[in-house]
């Protein structure tokens, strides 16, 4: 890739250089030209059926379709002039003939790109007055898709991203003409593990997710990038919010990782980020009660236990902390012998067939491999085992049984709990610190590849709950004002290096939108990114 | 809604009412209250496999084997979809999408005998609308698509036939008939019981 | 021939010479009349050598598109272990052109020995003959040909003793005139739905199942024995006007004419020579007005311009019109054409494969758009609106389905205004009830 023979073209008058056997439509991205499409994905094959990328190749007797035709060295292309627009508002009058009014009661509004390029240059009223329009009524694709055939502009993204991605053809073209409409086998379901993003291909509202409907309209929505907390895998997400309410995931572009994908489980997996039965303050325990209080007295009374111990630690972690928190927590009991394990749910495999190196894993904990970096053991059972023997046992937001929760209560350390939720049977810990989950804070975690990516904090932290970090920062930096202490994620992650020199010399900005490889040489990486050119 | 695309379309009622008890020509097809019987056992598997020599893939074998169900039964059902799909190794959905792209395969029952005529432009201006005319009331359908209440015929227009210098032809079951007149309608009828 | 019709003094039946005479569909009824001597020749040269027999005969494809046939068997790469495919186009579905089922119900074994001569000089060993659904009749003769030639070592492992191995295999369609585009045809011997492909690649390059094909018309492939037997600078030589179209043409002639039937014709014969000569003209009492040459997918034609027609590539064009398959749609006065305009745009909208965004709604939309006008409905709005819909239409597609439903509509409205007109003011009485 590295001695790519490049061409040069100009494209609306902009001067660009791009490897030989680009697309214009990709070379025009790379000038920052958008050349309007519907069917082109870059994830996808380019039947170039849409017609709405048609754009004027000088010295070329037809308009030509941008997704499809190769750059030609000193090729002169107009994407923004008579003609081309002229073709695409005759392409955007032909979608709209029997396409429904249905805009006040579209789930698609305001993230749809029928109404975008219409309202960028579309006709401003309709010539098809006479007709009734095309009617077919709405069908459940299960589980989650629903298909409004009315909406639908054929642009076939769904169909063949079930073929080539998924390699399940559930989805068809039937029928032909203006009569042809997507279907599905009779008495089959759209379940297959990865099927949700046919609901994202969809440029319009005809694919849509139940999950979803009605709930929320998108220019209400707030937009956070961040990863998916699922699995090991870490494909990138937006995190949608509303009024500080998560109620959607949807996948963000990461050639390196997920593609434009995720799967079903990471998508639905998001209510637990809602949860409002928080703990509020900080709880230190006086006699048999929890009595409500302030962060100093908190972190001193954190600071006094930590004096006060003698014998070996335990840490019993999620598998959704961030690097930092895992790693401050860590940091924090440097004095101690220290068994640190991190809980690793598990279940099935399910691989998205098309794209290399992409599944759903079994592993259903985000930061594992960051965990076992830090010093972390994915083995649960060797946690319990050092309850009897442990003087403190830290508790970091980790999902206790019942008899977890009782082997832990039973056992003679002190607990601290550094959660969430409050566990029930934990109502004996001598300290409750209340943490934010990966929704509410900045952090980052490493997946199974050793990329560590970045996520961001996408709702208010509830009541008073503060990232891990930092409240291991504050131990740390001892009572009274501490500029020591990380006041930020970016700061906690920077101290990180000190104690495990594979996160030394990165920082937050190294990392950008897309994570880095850890360990990777910086020409490494440059190597092996031929796939970027073009994505977002 | 325009004629176009109306072609070839049954209304749901008139295949509730037809659909059960009719054989068609080619001899036998399954009802939709009985099991589902195999098509491709026997003689028919045989064939099946000589089709795979003709061609480097399986999925190429898609038409041809459409033509021998269609055959078989007079008409494509899902299990049969199904069954096409499983023995050439693609999805039902996939056979699916091909069956209703291609007019000829019928996906429910029709009469015994099914009749396309042809009435685009050359025919049309040579009386073709009077020769459907002709035969919608010959047959007792009635109207376009309908299948007749004895269950003998359906009638449909169908586009140009590549007969347009020998007007008007019309294809019944597998016999092309050329110069059909509102006049010779009755006694081409007569064969088809 | 213009079978059922004796053969006309003017006609050059160098194709259709044998049509209506049963005897000649057998092997040895078409050996006796000088078939496969072809073949036999061909046999003794080099493929490249056949291909420049072709060039120099000016054979052009006789499907509609008229691309010079040698030069599109040159395109084939050179032999790379790859496969390569004949492809014989037999899905005659064009309104108005009905030759390619003569060829084959009467001279089946003309058009094997051309597809075996073809698959020999693009070295192929394998040709599928794609015959459309509706060809029951053809497709049952076609196919006892195929027995009867394989049996008498004309077809399979050893082409009359010559060691060369070509197999044809027929494929029966099931409904769709869009597969006679010809990747989409690739598309449906592939056991795809039939939508047509983006080129490049070319199927010379990347064709059915990805190898290097050939696709030619049931015509094109009949002429090429004839052609190797008595020359490419015969062929060469049968042209009355430009030397650009050679050889002669099945004019399928249909319509309001006293003898339709199919009548070949030396490239550059005048059309009125054919319309009034060897067709009879009109019925009695009967003028012509207008006449579609090539199929319905090019230009309408009025009376006038058809008086002054060349029959072939370059005279239509110069008339206005394009040759395409000759399948000739003669309208007299009694004809509406707007009606006639109407049911066209019908047949397009009804085999759009739905690909793409301007023919699939832009041809429901017109058909929608001429129904109201028939129905009394129409406006003066609706003539810039369809010739809006047919500038959309034109050009901008993967394949000339839509250009072919806006070609009828814009040269209807251009030369027969006054009968759009009749409707729209409600000087003439409506012909359909409003939807």
């Amino acid at each position: 890739m590295m001695a790519d023979e490049l061409v040069n073209v100009t494209i609306d008058g902009l001067p660009v250089s791009v490897p030989k056997g680009t697309t214009i439509i990709e070379a025009a991205k790379m000038a920052g030209i958008l050349v309007p499409h519907y069917c082109y994905h870059p994830s996808l094959s380019s039947p170039a059926v849409c017609r709405m990328c048609l754009v004027e190749v000088e010295k070329a007797p037809k308009l030509m379709p941008a997704c499809v035709t190769q750059v030609a060295e000193g090729q002169v292309v107009n994407v923004d002039n008579e003609k081309a627009k002229k073709a695409r508002e005759g392409v955007l009058e032909l979608l709209l003939i029997n396409h429904p009014l249905d805009c006040p009661i579209c789930d698609q509004a305001g993230e749809c790109e029928l109404q975008n390029y219409v309202f960028q240059e579309g006709r401003a009223g309709t010539r098809y007055t006479e007709y009734p329009k095309r009617y077919s009524p709405v069908e459940d694709f299960g589980p989650d898709v629903l298909y409004v055939p009315n909406r639908c502009i054929l642009c076939t993204r769904c169909v063949r991203f079930m073929e080539e991605v998924a390699e399940e053809p559930v989805l068809n073209v039937s029928e032909r003409g203006d009569r042809a409409y997507i279907g599905i086998a009779a008495e089959q379901l759209l379940d297959h593990p990865w099927s949700g993003n046919v609901v994202d291909l969809c440029p319009v509202g005809s694919l849509i997710s139940k999950d979803f409907l009605h709930k929320a309209r998108a220019w209400d929505l707030d937009k956070t990038a961040s990863v998916c907390p699922g699995c090991t895998q870490g494909c990138n997400i937006t995190i949608d919010t509303r009024d500080d309410v998560v109620v959607r995931l949807r996948p963000r572009p990461n050639l390196e990782v997920n593609r434009h994908f995720m799967c079903d489980y990471g998508r639905m997996n998001y209510r637990w980020m809602n949860r409002g039965d928080r703990i509020e303050a900080p709880l230190i325990r006086e006699g048999t009660r929890h009595m409500a209080t302030d962060w100093d007295t908190a972190l001193d009374r954190m600071g006094q236990l930590l004096r006060g111990i003698s014998g070996p630690a335990a840490i019993l972690a999620t598998g959704r902390a961030s690097t930092e928190s895992l790693g401050l927590v860590r940091r924090m009991l440097s004095r101690l012998s220290v068994t640190a394990v991190v809980q690793v749910p598990t279940g099935e495999e399910a691989p998205l067939a098309g794209v290399p190196n992409l599944a759903l894993r079994a592993e259903r904990a985000a930061n594992l491999a960051g965990a076992e970096l830090l010093g972390y053991q994915a083995d649960w059972e060797e946690g319990l085992r050092a309850l009897p023997a442990a003087g403190l046992v830290i508790v970091l937001d980790a999902d206790l049984s019942q008899s977890e929760q009782a082997m832990i209560a039973a056992a003679p350390a002190s607990v601290v709990v550094m959660s969430t939720i409050l566990p029930e049977g934990l109502r004996n810990a001598e300290l409750v610190l209340p943490i934010t989950t990966m929704a509410e804070e900045n952090g980052t975690y490493v997946n199974r590849d050793h990329r560590i990516q970045r996520y961001n904090q996408a709702k208010s932290q509830p009541g008073m709950a503060r990232p891990a970090w930092w409240i291991a920062g504050e131990v740390i930096a001892g009572p009274g004002p501490s500029p020591s202490a990380p006041a930020t994620a970016a700061e906690a992650f920077e101290l990180l290096g000190e104690g495990w020199p594979i996160f030394s010399g990165i920082s937050y900005a190294d990392m950008g939108y897309t994570g880095l490889v850890l360990g990777e040489s910086s020409d490494a990486r440059r190597e092996r990114q031929p796939a970027d050119l073009g994505a977002q | 809604m325009s004629g176009a695309g109306q072609q070839g379309q049954v209304p749901a009622k008139q295949v509730e009412a037809a659909g059960q008890e009719h054989a068609s020509a080619h001899g036998g097809h399954d009802t939709q209250t009985a099991p589902y019987e195999r098509v491709f056992k026997r003689e028919r598997l045989a064939r099946l496999d000589q089709l795979f020599t003709k061609y480097p893939t399986k999925q190429a074998c898609l038409l041809p084997a459409l033509w021998m169900v269609q055959e078989a039964r007079g008409w494509i059902s899902e299990p049969a979809i199904g069954e096409v799909a499983e023995v050439l190794d693609l999805t039902p959905a996939y056979v699916k999408g091909v069956v209703t792209f291609y007019t000829m395969y019928h996906t429910h029952p029709v009469g015994r005998h099914f009749i396309q005529v042809c009435t685009t432009s050359p025919c049309n201006i040579c009386g073709a609308e009077d020769v459907v005319k002709a035969l919608l009331v010959a047959t007792g359908c009635g109207e376009l698509g309908a299948t007749s209440p004895d269950g003998r015929f359906t009638v449909i227009e169908v586009e140009c036939l590549g007969a347009c210098g020998f007007v008007t032809p019309v294809l019944i079951d597998d016999d092309f008939i050329e110069s059909v007149t509102p006049e010779n309608v009755p006694g081409i009828l007569q064969r088809y019981q | 021939m213009g079978y059922p019709h004796p053969s006309h003094p003017k006609e050059n039946p160098v194709l259709s010479k044998h049509f209506g005479d049963p005897e000649a569909r057998s092997f040895d009824g078409w050996v006796k009349r000088g078939g496969y001597e072809g073949l036999r020749k061909v046999l003794r040269m080099s493929p490249e050598a056949v291909i420049e027999e072709i060039k120099t005969s000016g054979l052009r494809g006789r499907g509609g598109a008229g691309f010079p046939t040698g030069l599109k068997w040159s395109l084939m790469p050179k032999p790379d272990g790859r496969p390569h495919y004949l492809v014989c186009n037999a899905d005659e579905s064009e309104p108005g052109t009905f030759k390619d089922r003569e060829i084959m119900r009467w001279t089946p074994h003309q058009l094997l020995e051309g597809c075996a001569i073809a698959a020999y000089a693009i070295q192929a060993e394998r040709c599928y003959i794609y015959i459309r659904g509706e060809f029951t009749d053809p497709f049952q003769i076609m196919q006892q040909a195929v027995e009867e030639a394989t049996a008498k070592g004309a077809l399979g492992d050893n082409l009359l003793g010559s060691g060369k191995r070509i197999e044809v295999i027929l494929h029966r369609g099931a409904g769709a005139y869009i597969c006679g585009e010809e990747t989409a045809m690739l598309n449906s011997i592939e056991g795809k739905r039939g939508n047509p492909r983006i080129k490049p690649p070319y199927p010379a390059q990347a064709g059915l199942f990805g190898m290097p094909t050939t696709i030619n018309n049931v015509e094109t492939l009949a002429a090429v024995p004839h052609i190797v037997i008595r020359g490419g600078e015969w062929y060469k030589g049968l042209s009355l006007s430009n030397p650009k179209s050679t050889g002669t043409k099945l004019i399928s002639v249909c319509g309001h004419i006293q003898r339709p039937g199919n009548y070949e014709v030396t490239m550059g014969t005048p059309m009125k020579e054919l319309i009034y000569d060897m067709c009879g003209g009109m019925r009695p009492g009967r003028t012509l007005k207008a006449v579609i040459p090539g199929g319905s997918s090019v230009p309408i034609m009025s009376a006038a311009e058809a008086d002054e027609c060349l029959l072939d590539y370059e005279g239509v064009v110069a008339k206005g019109s394009m040759l395409g398959s000759a399948g000739m749609i003669v309208m007299d006065d009694s004809t509406d054409m707007v009606y006639q305009i109407w049911r066209l745009a019908r047949f397009y909208a009804h085999e759009s494969c739905a690909q793409c965004t301007q023919c699939r709604e832009g041809t429901a939309w017109s058909t929608r758009i001429l129904e109201r006008i028939l129905a009394g409905k129409g406006k003066q709005e609706h003539f810039q609106l369809l010739l809006d819909l047919s500038d959309n239409m034109t050009g901008k597609t993967i394949c000339v389905l839509s250009d072919s439903c806006a070609a009828p509509i814009v040269s209807g409205i251009q030369k027969f205004r006054h009968e759009f007109e009749a409707y729209i003011q409600g000087a003439r009485v409506p012909a359909m009830a409003a939807v």
